[in-house]
């Protein structure tokens, strides 16, 4: 507001005064000329009068020239005290008398002149003087004009005193009108100030009486009660807009559901407010609505309506599907809808209810569900801002889940890096375990052929040398199957798995046996104290399956179980049959211990080959190895595990219940009867010479050769000699020409040859069914004699 | 000689007709007194009221009479000329003893009747004719107005009660600067 203009008050005040005053001065202006102009009127005639009176008494004087008496005469004017000159001249125009007497002639008009005239400063008059018809001369008088000043100034006096009054009187009038007048608008113009500086609309201004005034502060007041609507208004879109911003920061920050679910209720709760407010999550297959979050505040209507995290809310016909269909409902009060859901929302005391829809590319994969104990609670901006809402957080959601997808990629991702990187380890190891083996199996193929050959063909041996010589048969077996298992955690499935019937509990009972110095002497020398309980069930099933490494992955187990306990616990061991729904029988075995336990991400992650818990001390193969196990019998493998509590493995064996054995059989009676000319092909002179040997004293007749070239020469030779050989046993590892190609090149000769394949990867080959062509039969390195002696027997019969 | 003599004969004509030029003028410029006693007489008219019986008809005209020597002239006739005093032509009528004068309104007795001036009065007794003279002691003796010269000034001497007497009312403005004789005048 501009402050120098002057206010109402006191620009009324100034125009009243200048009316009054141009009015007062106009009329005494007019009043006083009038009265000067009468005043100079009723001057001439009186001066008229009284020279007429002067003219009448002179005429003797004249008539008889008595100057005397015409100066006494004269003296007359002495009445009257402005006459301040005053001459008679006679007919000839000569002075005759004058008056005062004595006067100077010049100050007299030489000649008379005639009538009554205002001059400068006197009022001059020219008289005849006549008697009947006959002039006599001429009366001059001069009055001065003190009289009109002195009134002049009278006048100005009593027009100085009437104005000062009537202005006064105007001022005072004015004053009491002006109150009467100004006093609504200067109400109405503090209430204006009021409204202005406080900004407080709720002001209103008071009826003044007066019907013009009142219409205006009607109509001011009706403003008012826009504006302050407008304003509330405002507020309200700007408290919702911020109240959007917030929600919309908070769920940004966030990246799963259930929290961005728990911020947005929360600060609806808090801030919009509402007293009840939930999301459901909408199950299109089941048409049905699943409670995802709860609001806290409103946890006791939720338990009035019955709802719980997880609980399951039908669709109903009304609302619901409507909301599901992708509008926003608002149920101004449940009461009135005879529907299950707002029925329940009623009971629960809620009245006014919306429904929003949260919508994904044109998916409603949820809604929000806000409510408020009274009716008619929403308003339509409230309910635009929960609209508005649902879709930012719809929006957000969706990014969440994005977010939680694009992360499990990236996790899968990484595990299958790390997979694909294990297995690559794996293979690497696997090389060269397969490598090693090789070796070794060929290293100790004489030994394992010899011992057989000598326990088998000489009888006479002592009872000593006999007892070491199945030593040595043992441990070379050992040996062999050691060597074997150095591949086994990555291999498949061995087929050629020999199962057997598995006596449990005996197999439980030498494991507990042989791991006594890990669960009892090692805990206690660090003074803690592993009671080991073993709980065998009687009339036990036996199951089929691979009694060495079930007894690997008892071993396993237990060593896991003591190393969970580092401060001593108890170790239980048990063996259960288990019938399962379809009859079929089950053996299981439980390892469980009182140890640490395992958390959720351990507890995923404890099969993965070299995970371990353990650090420098594990290789993370144990529970691999049994996994492993597991595969190969068709077991199923259940870990329990609690942090803090313990965990109890569980092996879930099939039971052994029908007849069929196919364990392999040591077919003694296979043997061939005739001789055969056998070509023996291989790089290790000490092999060659071990089977030549063997086979030799089997009566069959041996061409040994070294290496791939020499061999293929030899079957050549021979053929063109007509002595064809009856088989080929040969190695498949040798350099420059290897077993496959002397296999191809001797089909190539003779197909109806048939050709044995010995290799130190035989297992490998046979598990990954990697028999080459033309090889009619893969034996492993070390040969036994009587898998050499079978293979002959079938291959040439 | 010659030339001077002329010279000075012209000189001393000029001189001459100047002289005499400058006489003649004075004497027509300043107003005798009979000049002025004439204009007087004629204002009398205007300062008197003469009763209506005065006049014998309407028609009869204002009379100034002259009884004995006319010391005026022309010049009263001039004054008088073309006047007219209530509707009345006024006129001059000299008469050459008082048994002549009838119709008069004004009679204008000279001091060459002074001896007679008793008669003169006794003979108007009454009769409504205002009487002037400019003899000396006229006034004391019963003419109503009488010029009596004063420093050179002609002054009037009024008997109001012969004026009264013989119906004549003076007006007030006449008698102001007039000395009043008679029996007032001689109580004073």
């Amino acid at each position: 507001m501009n402050n120098s203009s002057p206010p109402i008050r006191r620009t009324l005040m100034r125009m009243i005064f200048l009316a009054s005053g141009v009015v007062l001065l106009v009329t005494s202006s007019a009043f006083c000329a009038y009265e000067l102009l009468t005043f100079r009127q009723s001057s001439i005639q009186q001066l008229q009068i009284l020279s007429r009176a002067i003219a009448s008494n002179s005429t003797a004087a004249l008539a008889f020239e008595n100057s005397d008496d015409a100066t006494v005469v004269l003296a007359a004017f002495k009445s009257d005290p402005h006459i301040v000159a005053a001459a008679l001249y006679d007919v000839h125009g000569k002075v005759f008398a004058t008056y005062p007497q004595g006067l100077a002639r010049d100050r007299l008009p030489a000649r008379p002149g005639a009538g009554y005239s205002f001059g400068r400063t006197a009022l001059v008059g020219y008289q005849l003087v006549a008697e009947g018809p006959t002039q006599l001369g001429t009366l001059f008088v001069e009055s001065d004009l003190k009289a009109m000043y002195s009134r002049i100034e009278l006048y100005g006096l009593i027009l100085l005193l009437v104005a000062g009054i009537s202005l006064s009187l105007a001022y005072l009038i004015s004053r009491r009108l002006q109150h009467r007048l100004l006093q609504p608008i200067l109400a109405l113009a503090d209430t204006t100030r009021a409204v202005a500086e406080r900004h407080d609309y709720s002001v209103r201004a008071a009826p003044t009486g007066a019907y013009e005034f009142d219409l205006f502060t009607d109509t001011f007041n009706h403003m008012l009660v826009q504006i302050q609507g407008s304003e509330s208004k405002l507020h309200a879109q700007l408290g919702r807009l911020g109240l959007l911003q917030h929600i919309t920061r908070a769920t940004g920050e966030r990246q799963d559901l259930p929290s961005i679910f728990q911020v947005v209720l929360s600060s609806l709760e808090e801030n919009l407010p509402i007293e009840f407010g939930c999301f459901l999550l909408h199950d299109a297959t089941a048409k049905s609505l699943t409670v995802s979050a709860l609001g806290p505040r409103g946890r006791r209507f939720a338990d009035k309506l019955g709802l719980i995290l997880g609980a399951t809310v039908p669709i109903d016909a009304n609302g619901l599907s409507r909301c599901v269909g992708g509008q926003l409902v608002h149920e101004p009060d449940v009461v009135q809808v005879p529907f299950p859901f707002p029925q329940r929302l009623a009971a629960a005391g809620l009245r006014s209810v919306v429904f929003a829809p949260l919508i994904v590319e044109s998916q409603v994969f949820g809604v929000l569900v806000c409510a408020r104990s009274e009716a008619a609670a929403f308003s339509s901006g409230e309910c635009e801002f929960l609209k508005q809402l649902s879709e930012h957080v719809a929006l957000a959601s969706h990014q969440a889940r994005l977010y939680g997808a694009l992360q499990q990629a990236y996790d899968d991702l990484r595990q299958s890096q790390h997979t694909v990187m294990q297995q690559e380890r794996l293979r690497a190891l696997g090389q060269m375990a397969s490598g090693i083996a090789h070796d070794i199996n060929n290293a100790i193929s004489p030994v394992s052929l010899y011992t057989e050959s000598l326990l088998e063909r000489e009888p006479d041996l002592s009872e000593r040398t006999r007892s070491y010589l199945t030593t040595i048969q043992r441990a070379i077996e050992d040996v062999a199957r050691t060597v074997a298992r150095m591949r086994e955690f990555y291999r498949e499935r061995d087929a050629q798995l020999t199962l057997e019937r598995v006596e449990v509990n005996r197999a439980v009972q030498q494991v507990v046996e042989l791991t006594r110095p890990r669960w009892s002497d090692l805990p206690q020398g660090r003074g803690a104290m592993v009671d080991l309980q073993t709980y065998l069930a009687d009339s036990i099933p036996d199951l089929m399956g691979a009694e060495h490494e079930i007894r690997d992955a008892l071993t396993n187990l237990i060593f896991n179980a003591v190393d969970a306990m580092p401060n001593g616990g108890t170790l239980s061991v048990r063996t259960r049959k288990a019938m399962v729904a379809d009859g079929e029988a089950r053996v299981l075995i439980e390892v469980s211990d009182t140890g640490v336990g395992m958390d959720e991400d351990t507890r995923r992650r404890c099969l993965e080959p070299f995970y371990t818990t353990k650090g420098e001390r594990g290789t993370g193969l144990g529970l691999a190895m049994v996994y492993g196990m597991i595969q190969r019998h068709s077991a199923e493998l259940e870990i329990d595990s609690t942090p803090g509590k313990g965990t109890t493995v569980r092996l879930n064996f099939p039971a052994h219940t029908s007849s069929i054995i196919s364990a392999p059989k040591v077919r003694n009676a296979a043997v061939v009867k005739r001789r055969l000319r056998i070509l023996l092909v291989d790089d290790d002179p000490l092999l060659i010479k071990s089977l030549q040997d063997t086979l030799q004293e089997d009566g069959h007749v041996i061409t040994a050769t070294h290496g791939g070239r020499e061999g293929i020469d030899a079957f050549a030779a021979a053929s063109k000699r007509g002595e064809c050989f009856d088989i080929v046993v040969t190695d498949l590892g040798m350099p420059h020409v290897d077993g496959r190609k002397v296999a191809s090149s001797i089909k190539a000769v003779s197909p109806k040859t048939p050709v044995v394949l010995l290799t130190g990867w035989g297992q490998r080959l046979i598990a990954t069914n990697d028999a080459p062509a033309h090889v009619d039969k893969v034996l492993a390195k070390p040969p036994r004699l009587h898998e050499l002696r079978a293979a002959l027997a079938e291959l040439v019969e | 000689m010659e030339v001077l003599t002329r010279a000075k004969c012209l000189a001393v004509a000029a001189a001459l007709v100047f002289a005499v030029s400058g006489q003649l003028l004075l004497a027509a410029d300043a107003p005798t007194e009979n000049q002025v006693q004439a204009v007087f007489l004629f204002n009398f008219s205007r300062f008197v009221e003469w009763p209506t019986q005065a006049f014998a008809a309407p028609n009869d005209p204002f009379v100034i009479g002259i009884v004995g020597n006319d010391p005026f002239g022309a010049r009263l006739d001039q004054a008088v000329r073309n006047e007219q005093i209530n509707g009345h032509r006024l006129t001059v009528r000299r008469f050459r003893s008082i048994a002549d004068v009838d119709n008069c309104q004004i009679l204008f007795i000279d001091r060459s009747e002074t001896g007679r001036l008793g008669q003169i009065l006794s003979a108007l007794d009454h009769r409504s004719i205002l009487t002037v003279s400019q003899a000396d002691g006229a006034a004391q003796q019963g003419v109503m107005i009488q010029f009596a010269t004063e420093d050179s000034r002609i002054r009037l001497r009024i008997n109001v009660e012969s004026a009264r007497a013989a119906g004549l009312t003076i007006s007030s403005k006449l008698l102001r600067p007039a000395e009043i004789v008679g029996a007032q005048a001689k109580e004073q």
